[in-house]
């Protein structure tokens, strides 16, 4: 009963309460820098989630074996092994998608959220709950570029463009080109960071209330 | 000491070896696919710029050789021939600065006028670069440059936020140009 209740927990905790941009605040740059599209974060994410999942799985199995000293080496080998696997794999079934997301694929591997989970996590929790945490912390960081790239792309082009069919249209042209340029990356970042806070504060007034 | 070193390089040794296997298998899986995505693409550039004629590659090795010394980003020439083997145009495949790498295949007719531009390897910024190329009515500044080639701010107006990924493709369009000339020089003398 406890070991499901954790899995739950380990799970959800990405979402909201650690997730990973805008609470731990790690991973941004990859994350500034694909939402621009929605398309292109819905591939960006499964990747994220892909590794995430797979790295903290097998160094959670491994974790015993391996020597403290050289654990970052050998986290860097098992991430950029999944990485390659995830960079083929676009390259040879997703072509277009490949193109644009660019170099942000194999920079996975310098992500600091799959490096932090496998350290911070992975190598001293069991496998489930890091496939769970892994899983999570990986949605966590999707939900948050899909909602930054809706808003980018929404406001910068007028309109969402998903797999050649437009979703959505504001119906001009003439749209703030800012929002899909680096400060709009900034901007949207940081309203939605002030959103969730505002949200968490006022979610739980009697408490702490002055501490920060 | 020895001990030491042994008992650190082992693991790593053991884990490399497993991630290399892993990746050989995974490799040898995709690589046809990819070979195949990336032949189709060199081809489809190559035949868009020409459509709807047949693309050849240049036969003429000492003609390429010298076009290749006077123009380092060129990467490719075919010849485009019509339904009855007379030469109609050229595509060149040259690669220029973005904002980062760009490849490009221009293809003009025997007067050196542009007929089309494809984009065959695009590594710019999603949504900024990558929006300059996306865009029909920017790329289409460059459908009727003539022999005297273009001119940024003159022909071409940027693409708002992407000045380095404009001046790359008027790069482009301006070294296949340039070759256009030379062949035909060279060929007239």
């Amino acid at each position: 009963m406890e070991e499901k209740r954790g899995c739950r927990y380990e799970f959800s905790k990405g979402l909201v309460k650690e997730n990973p941009l805008l609470v731990l605040m790690v991973g941004l740059c990859s994350a500034l820098a694909v939402s621009t599209k929605l398309e292109n974060c819905i591939f960006m994410g499964l990747a994220v989630i892909f590794v995430l999942v797979c790295s903290n799985v097998i160094i959670s199995i491994i974790r015993g074996f391996i020597p403290y000293r050289i654990r970052i080496p050998i986290f860097i080998v098992v991430i950029a092994s999944f990485v390659t696997i995830v960079d083929l794999f676009l390259k040879a079934y997703f072509q277009p998608i490949y193109e644009r997301l660019g170099v942000w694929i194999p920079l996975i591997v310098v992500n600091c959220i799959i490096l932090a989970r496998a350290e911070g996590y992975a190598s001293d929790h069991p496998v489930r709950d890091s496939a769970f945490d892994g899983l999570g912390i990986g949605l966590g960081y999707t939900l948050v570029i899909l909602i930054m790239a809706f808003f980018r792309e929404l406001l910068g082009t007028g309109h969402i463009v998903l797999f050649d069919h437009t979703i959505i249209s504001l119906g001009t042209d003439k749209m703030p080109i800012i929002f899909i340029m680096f400060p709009g990356a900034f901007i949207t970042f940081a309203l939605m960071v002030a959103a969730l806070k505002w949200y968490q504060e006022r979610r739980k007034p009697k408490e702490g209330g002055e501490s920060r | 000491m020895l001990r030491n070193i042994v008992n650190l390089t082992l693991p790593l040794v053991v884990i490399c070896i497993i991630a290399a296997i892993g990746l050989g298998l995974t490799y040898a899986r995709v690589e046809d696919r990819i070979a195949e995505m990336e032949q189709h693409q060199r081809e489809e550039a190559g035949a868009a710029v020409l459509a709807p004629l047949k693309a050849h590659p240049l036969e003429d090795l000492q003609l390429l050789e010298s076009l290749q010394g006077e123009f380092p980003g060129l990467i490719g020439v075919f010849k485009g021939l019509d339904g009855n083997g007379h030469l109609v145009g050229y595509a060149f495949v040259v690669e220029t600065k973005g904002y980062n790498r760009l490849t490009t295949a221009v293809g003009v007719d025997t007067e050196c006028m542009v007929t089309g531009i494809e984009m065959v390897i695009n590594e710019e910024t999603p949504g900024i670069g990558g929006a300059a190329i996306d865009n029909d009515e920017f790329m289409g500044q460059f459908a009727e440059a003539g022999p005297e080639g273009v001119h940024m701010g003159v022909d071409i107006d940027a693409y708002s936020g992407a000045t380095l990924t404009s001046s790359g493709i008027t790069d482009a369009v301006n070294m296949a140009l340039d070759m256009c000339r030379y062949i035909k020089e060279s060929q007239g003398r």
